[in-house]
């Protein structure tokens, strides 16, 4: 029962935003996460690592993942989150907080 | 990012680690060391299957205030309760030691050095104590950082400043009992058993946790520094806690051994000599022993506004 390790490569509809600097943000509470983002030279895709107890939910994490590639246009990022059993809408309230910050 | 200013007036109880360790020093100053970006994470809860957090729940750094250095270490409650496991305990120790080292260095290249200009090392408690996913590693981190405070005493004051949610309790409370300056704010709460486990081990009779006013009149910091176990008593902000380690910049380092609770014979004794009161009177509530202090009205210390407080109140003597 070892911590799950997610990892996607995905890419936003449409590229608009990338970041000036690394950015860390939140703290891995329960049902929260923490978040860093990291500027990276991917030719406009985004990575992802997830850290998470949870099991089962992989689609789960993709499409809310990809929902905030959509809806911000983000590019060129490696995004990394440890997860406490955070719901969906909580990870995407997060993502929205972490890259306002780092703006 | 964050913003300084807006941190000073920020409620110490509500502030993440990171907000406290960044605002306790002068605008702009904070390094942080082994930060998140690190990402130095417990191989144990890994192993565990639990949660991991990049800074394994402790913030690390050294900053300024004034012409003081300061070496900060600021434990975050909300990741597994602030408990201090293998890495966030060696982030401790390493800070401790960085500062004596420091203090080493600059004394032996400057010999006309001020007060002012030598380090200091606070710590902002928000810890239950020792993480027991890792208890072994944890255990160890906590002799550690004592034996780090004791070869920091008489050269680097350590200051510990409790007000977070959590508290300072377990092992990390005989830690802040061993530092050599405490200061609180009446929502902190500083203990050895915390409030839960006490009812747990002795019964709802003997400790009531779900008792709010019962645990901060036993654990608060008004008791706390009504009994001497906390030297200063301030507002619940971070510029207030700002201020009163602003204010101990500059002391002696005999000032400081002066403010310990505990560390030599005299101070022995008078704990020695609260014990013997404790057994004679046999309090059945805190209150009590504020009497015997001397507060005709102990009750109603409990909701004055904390200037009314500071102005009112006797503080134990033995």
């Amino acid at each position: 029962m070892a911590l799950h390790t997610l990892e996607l490569d995905l890419a936003a509809s449409a590229a608009k935003v990338t970041l000036p600097a690394p950015s860390h943000t939140g703290v891995t509470g329960s049902s929260d996460l923490e978040i860093m983002l990291t500027p990276a030279p991917l030719s406009g895709r985004v990575t992802v690592k997830i850290v998470t107890p949870v099991t089962g939910f992989d689609p789960l994490w993709a499409r809310v993942m990809q929902k905030f590639l959509d809806e911000t246009g983000l590019y060129d990022t490696a995004i990394e989150i440890n997860d406490n059993n955070a719901t969906p809408a909580v990870v995407l309230l997060r993502l929205q907080q972490a890259l306002a910050a780092a703006l | 990012m964050t913003n300084w200013t807006d941190l000073q007036s920020c409620r110490f109880i509500e502030a993440s680690a990171r907000e406290r360790a960044i605002g306790l020093v002068d605008e702009g100053s904070f390094t942080e060391l082994a930060g998140p970006f690190d990402r130095v994470t417990s191989p144990h809860l890994k192993l565990l299957g639990d949660a991991v957090a990049f800074d394994d729940g402790i913030v690390t750094g050294v900053g300024q205030i004034g012409r003081t250095p300061v070496f900060v270490i600021s434990q975050e409650g909300r990741f597994i309760g602030g408990s201090v496991g293998e890495i966030g305990g060696a982030k401790m120790v390493n800070t401790i030691k960085l500062a004596i080292d420091f203090h080493d260095e600059l004394v032996a290249k400057f010999a006309d050095l001020d007060e002012e200009e030598k380090p200091m090392v606070v710590i902002s408690f928000e810890t239950g104590g020792v993480r027991l996913h890792e208890a072994n590693a944890g255990l160890l981190a906590h002799a550690e950082v004592m034996d780090q405070l004791q070869k920091a005493r008489g050269k680097v004051p350590v200051i510990a400043l409790i007000g977070s949610k959590v508290g300072a309790f377990g092992g990390m409370g005989f830690v802040a009992a061993a530092t050599d300056v405490i200061i609180m704010s009446e929502f902190g709460r500083l203990g050895l058993t915390g409030p839960e486990v006490i009812e747990q081990e002795m019964g709802k009779e003997e400790f009531d946790a779900s008792d709010r006013a019962l645990v901060f009149r036993t654990t608060g910091g008004r008791h706390k520094y009504i009994m001497g176990d906390a030297n200063f008593l301030v507002e619940n902000s971070i510029a207030a806690f700002r201020e009163q380690v602003s204010a101990l910049t500059g002391l002696s380092i005999e000032a400081f051994e002066e403010m310990r609770r505990i560390g030599s014979s005299a101070k022995v004794k008078a704990q020695l000599r609260a014990v013997a009161l404790a057994a004679q009177m046999q309090p059945g509530d805190a209150t009590e022993v504020w009497s015997h202090a001397g507060n005709t009205d102990a009750w109603g210390l409990i909701d004055l506004p904390l200037s009314d407080f500071l102005a009112r109140v006797e503080r134990l003597s033995v």
